[in-house]
């Protein structure tokens, strides 16, 4: 059987950079992905069946049958949910994981995210917490993967606010007309913009071509490899130093210990020509990163009898404090066209709410929207007011599709131990593994940010000149689903927390987590950076520790 | 199920005006396939549902739904999305016209390998994609 350094269990944000940070010092990896590497064509152009609308199916795994998890629902009655259904909270299964299809909004953590419960108190049910680490300590880490990998914006605009030593490699993309209608009525509030930081290339950089500002960024793949993800940057590198395999439809099953509960290697069961095998692969270090529902899965599932709750379960708190993002969506109707046709369509946004709202704890980012395919703004964005079906629909359609700015942003998440990732034993996948069992909600404290935010999506909207403007708002759920955090979060006491701040499990030298379920809190941005950025720091750290 | 009267139901929910309607647009071809893949769990519930639309249409005008008024078909249709029905429905009238109103919508306004949305005409009615001038 074959010893490796490290075997990294999933190759999405986190498991892609590891895997490059220890391949370049030498270290061998096995990278283990449960999907396929997709190629352009393979990931479509469905408009029914992707990562954003995703009706009837999706384009980036996993497969919809065999794949099954549980829901329960906040009344407590539970129901098999399959990947495509929004109450599975999926992420995508394929090399690159989410961001092969994400939309590639690149935002750095706010300074006051690392220390929520110093600064706002714990309200009641509520787990809030620090980080173990600040903004200063992490902040060399995003500087790395953003040029790295390759960010475009402008830092300078908020660099009070959310401090850098170096602007981002890439300027930002280009405005759009809703960005002027957008930054004028800011202007008008006293509110300050800022173009939206993207993982996307807005020039030739690091051998990729630029953007040809397609309208298919989000829930698809990019034409040009502008979009920049793991399969297209560190996982190309980490392939390159011949030091790292990368193992796909490999679906891992169980972290293995020893007799004495050491931890020794995986087993999995990989697909090759159409026929399953089950293997186990031995390594002196396991990193898992598989995002934070199927991350906190595999250590529940890992049970042996020295650990019969699971690997790093000691304390019940795998699995708990799952959180996402609520995003309140207001929409308002323009005098004039604000569609260009040109991609990514999200340009503008304001982090005046992130924090220091009165009576509110937390906050959250409000920016402009990705061009929405006309069925997708039809489920999404019509007026409630508006007959769903007829000629009025139909006239709706036609001259207002062009005319319709949209503003959402991700709410901080208040977290909640009772919002949780267990297993189900009843329930198995087509591996016989017992599939993962979702349940809680988000703390109302984070409804009531929503809220506030919602009314400030709103207000801008109206400051544009918008003659009707109308909004959606989240209730009490569970938030997880593409921005899914939280499950195995970092901290100092081994009660209160699964991981050091390095993601290393307590009690375990050799067994790590890095992912997003090492975040304490998920901060009121698109958390990928962040996940990117401590996967940079926790990967340096085991590169020196052998 | 009456081709003749999910072609007028689909023509009711997108009329036709500058732009083509459901059934000019190939509403009726996208549901075709959807009903034998991805809905084809649903087709009987589908069909028991357009037919129940026709016998709502006897009961209330004495002729099948085609043959009706622009006006007596849409006071039909809506008298099915609330939920106000004259007859005994196989169906949840709600739940049915909920699917047929969406997957209408789908097959108008989704990407043209589905079998709707000929020529992208909604995509340049609504302005996703620009008129190419012949």
């Amino acid at each position: 059987m074959k010893n490796y350094d490290a075997i990294i269990v999933g190759s999405g944000a986190a498991g892609g950079i590891v895997a490059c940070v220890l391949a370049e010092a030498g270290k061998h990896v096995l990278l283990l992905e449960r999907g396929p590497a997709l190629t352009f064509a393979e990931v479509g152009r469905d408009h029914l069946r992707n990562q954003r609308l995703a009706i009837y199916g999706h384009n980036a795994g996993p497969e919809l049958i065999g794949n099954p998890r549980v829901f329960v629902d906040p009344q407590g009655r539970s129901r098999l949910v399959d990947p495509h259904e929004l109450d599975y909270h999926n992420n995508a299964a394929c090399v690159g994981g989410g961001t092969r299809v994400y939309g590639a909004q690149a935002w750095r953590f706010h300074p006051d995210d690392f220390r929520m419960a110093s600064k706002y108190g714990v309200p009641e049910g509520s787990s809030l917490a620090d980080w173990p680490i600040s903004y200063a300590t992490l902040e060399p880490f995003y500087e790395r993967a953003e040029w790295e990998l390759g960010v475009a914006g402008d830092g300078n605009i908020i660099q009070s606010q959310i401090p850098r030593r170096r602007n981002y490699p890439l300027p930002p993309v280009p405005p759009s007309p809703q960005t002027v209608a957008l930054q004028n009525s800011a202007r008008a509030l006293g509110w300050v913009t800022t173009p939206v930081p993207l993982l996307i290339n807005t020039e030739v950089y690091r051998g990729r071509s630029s953007c040809i500002g397609c309208k298919y960024c989000v829930g698809f793949a990019c034409p040009t490899d502008a979009k920049t993800g793991t399969q297209n940057t560190v996982i190309p590198r980490a392939l390159a130093t011949g030091n790292c395999e990368l193992k796909t439809a490999a679906v891992a099953e169980a972290i293995e210990t020893d007799d004495r509960g050491n931890v020794t290697g995986i087993s999995y069961f990989v697909t090759s020509s159409g026929t399953p095998q089950h293997e186990t692969a031995r390594a002196r270090m396991v990193i898992v990163s598989a995002g934070a529902i199927e991350s906190a899965r595999l250590l529940l599932n890992s049970r042996s009898s020295l650990h019969p709750a699971g690997l790093g379960n000691e304390h019940d708190q795998v699995g708990r404090n799952l959180q996402g993002h609520l995003y309140p969506r207001a929409y308002g109707l323009s005098a004039t066209k604000v569609f260009n046709g040109i991609g990514p369509g999200v340009t503008i946004a304001t982090i005046q709410f992130n924090h220091d709202n009165p009576g509110i704890i937390g906050g959250g980012m409000l920016a402009d929207d990705f061009i929405k395919p006309p069925i997708d703004f039809w489920y999404d964005s019509l007026p409630p007011d508006l007959p769903r079906w007829g000629i009025v629909n139909k006239r709706f359609m036609r001259h207002n599709y062009t005319r319709v700015l949209h503003v959402r942003g991700p709410v901080q998440d208040i977290p909640n131990p009772e919002g949780r990732v267990s297993v189900d034993n009843n329930v198995r996948d087509k591996w016989g593994i017992p599939v993962a069992r979702l349940s809680g909600t988000t703390h109302p404290a984070t409804v009531e940010a929503a809220e506030f935010m919602r009314e400030r999506g709103e207000q801008w909207l109206r400051a544009s000149g918008c003659e009707k403007v109308w909004s959606t708002q989240p209730g009490l759920i569970l938030s997880g689903r593409q921005h899914q955090a939280g499950t195995c979060r970092m901290g100092n006491d081994p009660a209160t927390s699964v991981t050091d701040e390095w993601g290393r499990i307590h009690g375990h030298n050799n067994l790590f987590v890095i992912d997003g379920s090492l975040h304490v809190t998920n901060g009121g941005f698109n958390p990928v950076l962040t996940i990117m950025a401590l996967a940079f720091r926790s990967a340096e750290y085991i590169a020196q520790m052998t | 199920m009456n081709s003749e009267t999910i072609r007028a139901v689909v023509d009711c929910l997108i009329p036709p005006d500058d732009f083509p309607g459901a059934y000019e647009a190939g509403v009726c071809n996208y549901l075709d396939r959807l009903l034998q893949t991805d809905l084809a769990e649903h087709a009987d519930f589908f069909r028991a549902g357009i037919d129940a639309i026709d016998t709502e249409a006897l009961a209330q005008y004495n002729a099948r739904f085609e043959a009706l008024t622009p006006d007596q078909q849409i006071a039909i249709l809506a008298g099915i999305d609330s939920g106000a029905v004259k007859t005994s429905w196989p169906v949840a009238p709600s739940r049915f016209f909920e699917m047929l109103v969406n997957t209408t919508a789908e097959g108008y306004y989704s990407d043209p390998q589905q079998g709707g949305n000929r020529g992208c005409a909604s995509w340049v009615m609504t302005g996703f994609e620009e008129a190419v001038e012949s």
